[in-house]
């Protein structure tokens, strides 16, 4: 609570453990080493381990219910905001775990953005919804913010269908729209991890498909964790997949191996059909 | 008997219960503003009132009732803004919230009467100030503050939560995310609500009968002085307000129109409360569609 409340912060420091002086180039973005969830009484997520690659996309698949939202909610502590919620274990960034106390919030979702199911722009202009946030950590010049606008919307591949009408409530752009300029918004605080819970289910499946296309292009550069209950979107744009089920990591693993060979029997079931 | 029978049953009662209200509302409205309407004329709305000789006027009380209502808002927004953001966004479940919860609603309930009493004994005994307009508006802010707390608290609580995730997940901090987002959104809904709030306050008498007093000194309404004694911005002078006037004069008026007086003082005070809820609704509407509409 006290780090949610701290004021604006000068740097992109999110926590006052010390960080080592280890800098050789890391290839897990985040360490994820006995994670445990609970909702009050219920155990959402129990003891999950696992690396997640930087550069890469990893999709979290599974039943509703199966805590894998409640996982992506845990990396940037959205779940923070349901009171009852508390977690023990580690999740590593750069040397920090981002589950301690000392975490401070606000500056760790500067750079572990977040993208929701449902498209949810502010009634705001196009442009108002992507300085929103600029403009609360300080920056003020208009061209400043005119050029990471179109930067964002381009890299949201929104550019060419709002750049006439940047002034226009966001409430007036399509679905599928709304959810690219969540992203772009979500882009322009240059995060290094995007978390995105289910970005397509809400969507008709021609923005679907731009969606899908959109995070390919968006790998090259960001570390993309994504929650999806669709299995060919899953295995279509992941490079790693993993398995949830009843709050357990049943599989991780290449999403190849995971949709062709799986090694445990409730995956091969989960993606065949059998259930969920 | 069959369900299109019982249907057919239960929406004739239910609308019979609809006709009632609309009945009692419409004659009341129709006999307070007929019996009133000779009265509505520039003369009767602006000349002071007289104490015993026919043909006074309600200028005075008009003026008391919305300076009053003024600085009973100027109190109590703030406050209840305040009180609200903490009840909707900081308060967390447990003991110390349910008893301030429980406080809120037992003050909402306490008779105005009682209200006017508490104000008798702090804001003109304990204060020394006698009888004033900010004691009346001090008794009446302990009157509206549980509504407003209320209505703010509901009115953000109502803000979808996907807005506020999503301003969180930008990196915003709470306080930042209530300025530019909750309050941006909640806003229809508080300026509705403080606007009947205003209606409710606007036609109080028990609470006002011992803070603001029975009386009004002769008022100059040339002189705006807020420190002089017949100035009416004087916020230490005693002040009848259109309420408190309507019971005066049918309890003790030597005046020989009583029933004038009251008949079109009542007109006024209904016409206005009236008008306050129109306001709400219409203004309401509009700030609405301002904040979500496209165009």
């Amino acid at each position: 609570m006290k780090t949610v409340m701290e004021p604006k912060q000068t740097n992109t420091r999110i926590a006052e453990q010390p960080r080592s002086e280890n800098t050789e180039m890391k290839q897990a973005a985040l360490d994820v080493k006995h994670l445990n969830i609970y909702y009050g009484e219920n155990h959402a997520v129990k003891d999950v381990s696992f690396s997640i690659g930087k550069n890469a996309v990893t999709a979290l698949i599974g039943p509703s219910g199966c805590g894998k939202s409640t996982f992506l909610r845990s990396i940037n502590r959205m779940n923070d905001l349901i009171p009852g919620a508390r977690s023990t274990g580690e999740i590593q960034y750069d040397d920090v775990n981002l589950i301690g106390d000392d975490i401070n919030v606000v500056a760790l979702r500067k750079e572990i953005g977040m993208v929701f199911q449902k498209p949810n722009p502010f009634p705001k202009s196009i442009y108002n919804n992507i300085v929103h946030a600029l403009k609360f950590n300080g920056i003020r010049s208009k061209k400043k913010l005119d050029g990471i606008v179109e930067e964002s919307l381009r890299k949201a591949a929104l550019w060419d269908e709002v750049k006439d009408r940047l002034h226009e409530s966001a409430l007036s752009l399509s679905g599928g729209q709304q959810q690219r300029l969540c992203i772009a918004r979500t882009l322009a605080m240059k995060p290094n991890i995007l978390l995105l819970d289910e970005p397509a289910s809400a969507l008709d499946p021609i923005s679907n498909a731009k969606i899908e296309d959109l995070i390919m292009e968006l790998k090259k550069e960001y570390t993309i964790v994504i929650v999806t209950h669709n299995m060919h979107q899953a295995s279509r744009i992941s490079d790693k997949t993993a398995f949830f089920l009843n709050g357990v990591l049943v599989e991780f693993d290449k999403t190849d191996k995971i949709f062709t060979n799986p090694s445990k029997k409730d995956t091969e079931d989960y993606i065949t059909g059998r259930f969920g | 008997m069959n369900s299109k029978v019982a249907d057919r049953i239960a929406t004739t009662i239910f609308y019979l219960i609809a006709a009632t209200i609309v009945t009692v509302l419409v004659g009341l409205l129709g006999y307070i503003i007929f019996h009133g309407f000779s009265k509505l004329n520039l003369d009767f709305l602006t000349s002071p009132s007289s104490s015993f000789r026919a043909g006074g006027g309600i200028g005075n009380q008009l003026f008391n009732s919305f300076y009053i209502l003024f600085l009973t808002m100027v109190f109590t927004v703030p406050l209840g803004l305040g009180g609200g953001i903490y009840m909707a966004e900081y308060a967390r479940p447990g003991r110390l919230t349910n008893a301030i919860r429980t406080c809120i609603e037992v003050l909402a309930s306490l008779p105005s009467i009682v209200i006017g009493m508490f104000g008798l004994l702090m804001f003109v005994n304990l204060t020394g100030w006698g009888y004033s307009i900010l004691g009346g508006a001090l008794a009446l802010t302990v009157f509206n503050l549980p509504v407003m707390v209320r209505v703010c608290e509901d009115a953000l609580r109502t803000v979808a939560r996907d807005q506020k995730e999503a301003s969180l997940a930008l990196g915003i901090t709470h306080w930042h995310t209530i300025k530019t987002v909750l309050l941006p959104a909640a806003f229809p809904s508080i300026l509705t609500g403080a606007i009947l709030a205003s209606g409710r306050v606007f036609g109080e008498a028990a609470a006002l009968l011992f803070t603001a007093g029975l009386t009004t000194p002769t008022l100059d309404f040339y002189n705006w002085n807020p420190f002089d004694s017949t100035s009416p911005l004087n916020i230490f002078r005693p002040a009848e307000t259109l309420a408190v006037h309507i019971w005066a004069v049918n309890t003790q008026g030597l005046i020989p129109d009583v029933r004038e007086v009251a008949d079109g003082s009542s007109a006024v005070l209904i016409i206005s409360v009236l008008i306050f809820n129109l306001l709400a609704r219409w203004i309401g509407s509009v700030v609405h569609k301002k904040i979500t509409a496209s165009k």
